[in-house]
């Protein structure tokens, strides 16, 4: 587990400048001075029992400085519920009723104004990474006024990106998603008129598989993507429904904080931003086929050079990012093969929606490329286009891949498979 | 399935004309054709070790078996007949 070193913490605001903002939870319209004003713990390791609450003890950490950790029951297991206890946490539900406390195993003064992110954990065991509402506001200065979908897991660091945006800018309001609504969003988003939403690009194509004649009927002028490498197939499918909306992809991490937005509508981001430094914004650079950001943005304790694990490439005057380092990289007879790029072909075959790209134990080579992929719904406009088979795919890669690249075996699930962190780990 | 015991499990074994028939989908999926001479050379029909990995895979996947790879020491694997004889007794492994 990190532990915090001080920082300068943004002091305790009477409230926040869009406590006005408009909120949608559950159908029902708020606003965040609406919400309930429960007294937390401090510090407080807080799971909310759903949306509305999460929204509670955002704001109620925004007016007095509460230190806080936010999650949700199914992030926090009994090993991460003992180690916040004795990092000096009181830890509980928030519902209607309030938090139902159970007392830290060894109590501390709190640290005014301290957030703690639980980091998403693809590899190990969550860590516990600490900003503040300043570390995690990405957007400032004037934003023409939009209505923000929410679709991610309170707490995450993509729900506070969205969440401290529409605490800290007048005219930046909010429609939150449960969980058991999330298959049917655009319904959602159209009734309350949303019209900027941010998602990972497994949301997106899960939401262009199930129905993109819904999601054509939510007003979308603000598209965001991040949280996983961004191809440029899901760029164009969505510029193909959305021709005028501004279509921008995020690079950011707990660790790092943003680094990147990239407004083109392309993969990537073009090679010349490498090694720039600009005072206030993050410098980005490459060590060994990885992603290196510096960044002031970034969570305590982490000054300096951050390596991201994240696996780059150059190609055609572009940085793609393209998956993690530890698994993206696939050894096939000892030629290097990047999961990331045979996954941005896969996913560029019309008739594929969702794709995921790994290595598999073979013999003589050692390892092999084999994929699983999800095709997508018949054309809506009744052009015929397809169904390809396995052997179909197998072509389409070999024509666009070095051989050791190609998958050779390529199997078809039926559904685009999804985490609580709107990934799915490809 | 496991549990049925070692006797039952050979019945998920392939025979040797089955994975003839999976090395000749190998190849027909790069428009290549498989020889019905089992001395055929694998240099000439074109079947090479990505080939040869491909068609382990769709053993596996076939008998829904992991084969043991480490199993078996290096050999000569030159002609039709090499890959079939090796296939056939990586699954007693």
């Amino acid at each position: 587990m990190t532990v915090a070193t001080s920082r300068h913490l943004t002091p305790a605001s009477p409230e926040p400048a869009g406590v006005d903002n408009r909120l949608v939870v559950g159908g029902a319209p708020l606003t965040w001075r609406s919400l309930p004003t429960p007294t937390l713990p401090d510090p407080a390791a807080v799971l909310a029992r759903s949306a509305v609450h999460a929204l509670t003890a955002a704001r109620q950490h925004a007016v007095h400085g509460t230190e806080l950790l936010l999650s949700t029951a199914s992030r926090v297991d009994a090993v991460m519920r003992t180690e916040l206890l004795t990092a000096g946490f009181t830890v509980g539900v928030l519902d209607d009723d309030g938090v139902h406390p159970s007392a830290p195993a060894r109590p501390r003064a709190a640290e005014p104004g301290r957030l703690w992110l639980l980091t998403s954990g693809s590899t190990g065991r969550p860590k516990r990474v600490g900003h503040t509402l300043d570390t995690l506001t990405t957007v400032r200065g004037d934003q023409p006024e939009r209505t923000w979908l929410c679709p991610y897991a309170p707490g995450t660091y993509a729900w506070w990106q969205v969440v401290t945006l529409s605490l800290t800018q007048p005219g930046q309001h909010l429609v939150v998603v449960e969980p058991d609504e999330l298959d049917d969003w655009p319904t959602v988003a159209a009734t309350h008129r949303v019209d900027a939403a941010s998602g990972t690009p497994t949301f997106w194509r899960r939401t262009l598989y199930r129905d993109a004649e819904a999601l054509a009927r939510v007003p979308l002028r603000q598209i965001t993507l991040g949280g996983e490498p961004v191809d440029q197939a899901i760029l164009d499918q969505l510029r193909e429904v959305f021709p005028t909306a501004r279509i921008s992809w995020i690079y950011a991490s707990s660790e790092a904080g943003a680094s990147i937005v990239v407004h083109d509508g392309r993969a990537g981001f073009p090679v010349d931003w490498l090694d720039r430094e600009t005072p206030g914004r993050p410098t980005l650079s490459v060590r060994d086929d990885e992603l290196v950001v510096t960044s002031p943005y970034h969570g305590a304790g982490l000054a300096g050079p951050i390596r991201t694990g994240d696996r780059v490439q150059v190609l055609d005057g572009r940085v793609l990012i393209t998956g993690r380092l530890d698994s993206d990289e696939i050894n096939v007879g000892g030629s290097k093969v990047s999961a990331g790029v045979v996954r941005g072909v896969l996913t560029g075959h019309p008739a594929v929606a969702w794709a995921r790209v790994t290595g598999r134990r073979a013999p003589v080579l050692g390892r092999m490329v084999v994929a699983e992929v999800v095709l997508a719904a018949a054309d809506p406009s009744g052009a015929d286009t397809g169904v390809p088979d396995e052997a179909a795919l197998v072509r389409w890669c070999a024509d666009r891949l070095p051989e050791h690249a190609v998958p050779r075996r390529i199997r078809v699930l039926t559904d685009i498979p999804v985490k609580e962190t709107l990934k799915s780990d490809v | 399935m496991h549990s049925l015991g070692c006797r039952l499990r050979r019945m998920n074994e392939l025979s040797r004309a089955q994975i003839r028939d999976l090395m000749a989908q190998v190849l027909k999926n790069q428009d290549k054709e498989l020889p019905a001479d089992d001395a055929a050379q694998l240099r000439e029909i074109g079947f090479r070790s990505l080939d040869f990995s491909e068609l382990a895979l769709r053993v596996e996947d076939e008998t829904g078996e992991e084969l043991n790879f480490d199993a078996p020491g290096l050999r000569r694997i030159a002609t039709v007949g090499d890959v079939l004889d090796f296939l056939v007794e990586l699954q007693h492994q």
